[in-house]
Parts: structure tokens; C-alpha cells; sequence
């Protein structure tokens, strides 16, 4: 019982963590190399990986895919370490629209725009993206927005994580306190009532035992010093 | 299309949590009363004293700011939604 209660939570963990990590914006130290556009088809396995048509455009099983391909400052730990290694990157630019995830993202072809006019000079730029690249699925993560940095070694502050994080530990203490308080004022009468219940018929059974074993009791020796009770 | 999807089941969601809010805000508000009798009773107390003391509470409670506020779990979100896309979708 407790280490298939261990093994939920190490896996409501787990499944929370990566939902959060392919969600939340990351941020990446990039050099833009060049975009492009392609043509893809979807499949079953990678389509929940990508958004939807443009906002407003019908949904089509081909479309065209907006890239944007990338020199990126390699990092560890999520980015908060700095390497001084760089690898290829490339990001989709689709819009996200009112669907999932709540970026509210509309404005692809503006992005596309300024990436490919970064493209064209040597300049740093942080790229705020969500999203995993699967090479062996041909996934990618999603860039929503680009800014000029004056160097590769910037330090990046997490505002919106920290904010979300910050929230989310408030959102889940309350939901305890909503809990207890509902537990303590509804469940918890109930079951004492309920409780109170078993105890009396309990008690009356108890009760018609005892007067069986006195009677009993009258039919042993008088010398028996021992009490009904015993 | 999708946007009538959001608004639809967001309104949903926030009816819930709403809901939620106001009953368990009511049910503190109830009980900080009934401690609050039990704690110093007057004189001659019975339980219908203290009904009517926690039914007098509750009708302040209901006529104060407190449960109108929570109504900001409908507008909190939806100020959250403006200010990401005016951010999200200006360069």
C-alpha cells in the first residue's frame, strides 16, 4: 500500500514536471541563422506536438510550417549554467491562438518578419520559446518572441516562472485549506454520526453478553471467587 | 470558433472555483462565529441563542464586501488573458 502510494506520486511527479517543463517559456541565447518554410504533413504521433493553422485560417492536414533556424549558446540545468558551446536549433513558428497552450500567440508572420531581418546581421538575441526539439519525430519547440542581447552572456531572470511557481504554491495550499475545512464541517460530522450509531449497537450487544454470562455465572460453584465480569 | 470553446468552458471553470470559494469563505465565516459564541456565551445561553447569533453573523457577512470580492476570480483572469496578448503580440 505505501510503495504503490509512493509510486503515484513519483509519477503525478513526473507527469506534472514534464507537462510544466513543455509549457512554461524557456529562454535561449541564440544567433539567428537563417528561416525558412516547409511543408508538412502530420502524423498521429507528432501532430499534439504542433498548434494549429494560422489564426483565423482553416485547418488543412498539410500546411506549411514557419522555421526558424538558429546558432544556440548550449547551457546545463535548464539554462541557469552557461556553457561556452553552441549547437544548431531550430524553432516552429505557429500561432497558438486561443488553443492550448494560453500564449495568446497571433502574430507569427511579425515574428517570422523580425527573424529573418536578425538572419541577416551577426547580433545576439535571447528567444523565448516552449516545447521540446524530437529529432526522431521531427518535433520542435515553438519561438513566441526574439529581443537584441549585447552578448552571449547574459543572465536571464525567469519572471513569469517565478510567478506561476509563486502562485501555484499558493493555489495548492488553499485547495488543502478548502479541503480541510470541508472535510472538518461535512465528512467529519457524518462520519461521527454514523460512528455513534455502530458504537450503540455495539454497546447493546456488549450489554446482552453480559447478562448471558452473569446468568451462566449463577450456575457455577459457590466457591468460584471469580466475578461475571473477568 | 476556438474562441467561443475558451469562453465556454472558461466560464465553467471559474463557476467552479467560484462556487468553491464563496461555500468554503461561508463555512470559516460560520464556524469563526460559533467559536466566537462558544467562546464567552452570555447568561442563559441555549441553542437558539446561538442560532440566532450565527444567523445574525452570517446576514452581515452576506450584506459586506467580503463575498463580492470573490467575483474577481472572473475578472482577475480575464485582465490576465488581455495582458498577455497585448504583450505576447506587440514587438
Amino acid at each position: 500500500m505505501r510503495k504503490i502510494k509512493i509510486t503515484l506520486r513519483v509519477l503525478a511527479l513526473l507527469i506534472f514536471g514534464l507537462l510544466f517543463h513543455y509549457v512554461l517559456p524557456q529562454h535561449d541565447v541564440v544567433k539567428i541563422t537563417s528561416t525558412e518554410i516547409i511543408r508538412t504533413d502530420f502524423s498521429a504521433l507528432n501532430r499534439i506536438f504542433y498548434a494549429q493553422a494560422d489564426s483565423g485560417a482553416t485547418e488543412q492536414p498539410t500546411r506549411d510550417l514557419r522555421l526558424i533556424n538558429t546558432q544556440k549558446q548550449k547551457t546545463f540545468l535548464l539554462g541557469f549554467i552557461p556553457r561556452d558551446v553552441s549547437t544548431v536549433m531550430v524553432y516552429r513558428n505557429e500561432d497558438t491562438g486561443w488553443i492550448w497552450p494560453p500564449y495568446f500567440k497571433f502574430d507569427s508572420s511579425d515574428l517570422q518578419a523580425e527573424a529573418a531581418n536578425l538572419a541577416k546581421g551577426d547580433e545576439w538575441v535571447v528567444i523565448t520559446h516552449y516545447g521540446w526539439r524530437i529529432r526522431w519525430a521531427s518535433i520542435y519547440p515553438n519561438a513566441i518572441a526574439v529581443r537584441t542581447v549585447p552578448g552571449p552572456d547574459v543572465s536571464i531572470i525567469p519572471w513569469f516562472n517565478i510567478v506561476f511557481f509563486v502562485f501555484l504554491m499558493v493555489a495548492i495550499l488553499f485547495i488543502r485549506a478548502m479541503w480541510r475545512q470541508f472535510r472538518e464541517r461535512s465528512i467529519d460530522p457524518l462520519l461521527d454520526t454514523a460512528g455513534h450509531h455502530v458504537d450503540e449497537v455495539q454497546a447493546g450487544m456488549a450489554e446482552r453478553k453480559g447478562r448471558i454470562s452473569r446468568w451462566l455465572g449463577t450456575w457455577r460453584k459457590k466457591d468460584n471467587t471469580r466475578t461475571p465480569s473477568e | 470558433m476556438q474562441f467561443v470553446r475558451l469562453v465556454v468552458f472558461g466560464f465553467i471553470a471559474l463557476s467552479v472555483i467560484y462556487l468553491s470559494i464563496s461555500l468554503y469563505s461561508r463555512s470559516v465565516r460560520r464556524e469563526w462565529l460559533e467559536k466566537e459564541f462558544d467562546a464567552d456565551p452570555p447568561e442563559g445561553a441555549d441553542d437558539a441563542m446561538r442560532d440566532a447569533y450565527i444567523a445574525k453573523g452570517m446576514t452581515e457577512y452576506n450584506n459586506s464586501i467580503r463575498p463580492k470580492l470573490i467575483g474577481l476570480v472572473y475578472v482577475v483572469p480575464i485582465v490576465a488573458v488581455s495582458v498577455i496578448v497585448y504583450v505576447i503580440n506587440t514587438n
